[in-house]
């Protein structure tokens, strides 16, 4: 069972945007959400600055749904984490939950109230029907049923963001790093957020929310 | 008995006035989690990629797959 994740590969990314950009357009993403950005670092600092493209990382142990009180989210067989935006009240406890910063509340009317919660769905949409229109307007687009990954990724001009199978891509990183090794450069092999998203090395894969197991669904 | 008439008349109009203040209740039923459809069983749109077959697992994990090793310039450029 393939463990969807995401890696940005910080010597590479050149803080184009281009992520940002391709999410907010293949999802119709409104103004004032930001599923995913680009967080540079030592700005102007000649060689020692360092940009990263981040967003919901899909953790293993995902502190997001520890805190939900309504339960909204629940995790897919491919170790993405949903929510059902039905269910979800907009509270935002999730957002001072995520170390990423991932969930995004986009205010509207008056005295900023906020409406629910919107995140990365690593272009997986939602519960309603796959590549439906509610679930588009609700989540935005479902490339993985559609048999494609997150366009993120996947239109990364120097592929500094990789996302999918996490065997697939950590195994595309750690060749990058043994030619960056054999050539004298770069020796770090430290992947932004891993450890934070997915703990240590060896930690068991998480267990997704069985359809049978969720309280209250429809069968 | 006349002014028990204006009692009732006014109780009665008082009643209906006061009928729009009351609340509905926020929750109606209980919200429950949908279980969701495999990204396998593939999508009801027309942008679907070829090279697999929606419903089989096997094929669809092949072929993301070959899609993740596009990501890849070392397998892309030989």
């Amino acid at each position: 069972m393939a463990r969807m994740k995401f890696i940005c590969d910080t010597e590479r990314c050149i803080e184009c945007n281009g992520c940002v950009t391709a999410c907010k357009n293949e999802n119709e993403v409104p103004w004032g959400i930001q599923r995913r950005r680009v967080v540079t670092v030592n700005d102007g600092i000649i060689g020692q600055e360092k940009s990263v493209s981040v967003a919901c990382m899909h953790c293993s142990d995902a502190p997001c749904m520890a805190v939900c009180p309504v339960d909204c989210f629940y995790r897919t067989d491919e170790g993405v984490v949903l929510h059902d935006k039905d269910i979800c009240i907009g509270c935002g406890y999730c957002s001072f939950a995520c170390p990423f910063g991932a969930p995004q509340f986009l205010s509207k009317g008056a005295f900023g109230v906020r409406s629910k919660m919107d995140k990365c769905t690593f272009c997986s949409g939602g519960p309603e029907a796959n590549g439906s229109v509610a679930e588009f307007e609700k989540y935005g687009r479902n490339r993985l049923a559609e048999g494609k990954l997150p366009l993120c990724a996947e239109m990364c001009s120097t592929k500094a963001l990789i996302g999918g199978d996490s065997e697939v891509i950590s195994g595309i990183y750690a060749k990058r790093v043994s030619v960056r090794e054999s050539n004298g450069r770069y020796p770090s092999n430290d992947i932004f957020g891993w450890s934070t998203a997915y703990g240590p090395s060896g930690s068991p894969a998480p267990t997704p929310t069985p359809a049978d197991k969720i309280p209250g669904a429809k069968s | 008995m006349k002014l028990n008439f204006k009692t009732l008349g006014a109780c009665l109009v008082a009643g209906v006035l006061l009928a729009a203040c009351s609340e509905p209740p926020e929750i109606a039923a209980k919200a429950a989690k949908r279980p969701d459809v495999a990204p396998y069983m593939g999508a009801d749109n027309s942008f679907m990629t070829k090279g697999w077959t929606p419903g089989n697992q096997g094929s669809w994990t092949e072929a993301i797959n070959k899609r993740n090793q596009g990501q890849s310039e070392y397998s892309r450029v030989k």
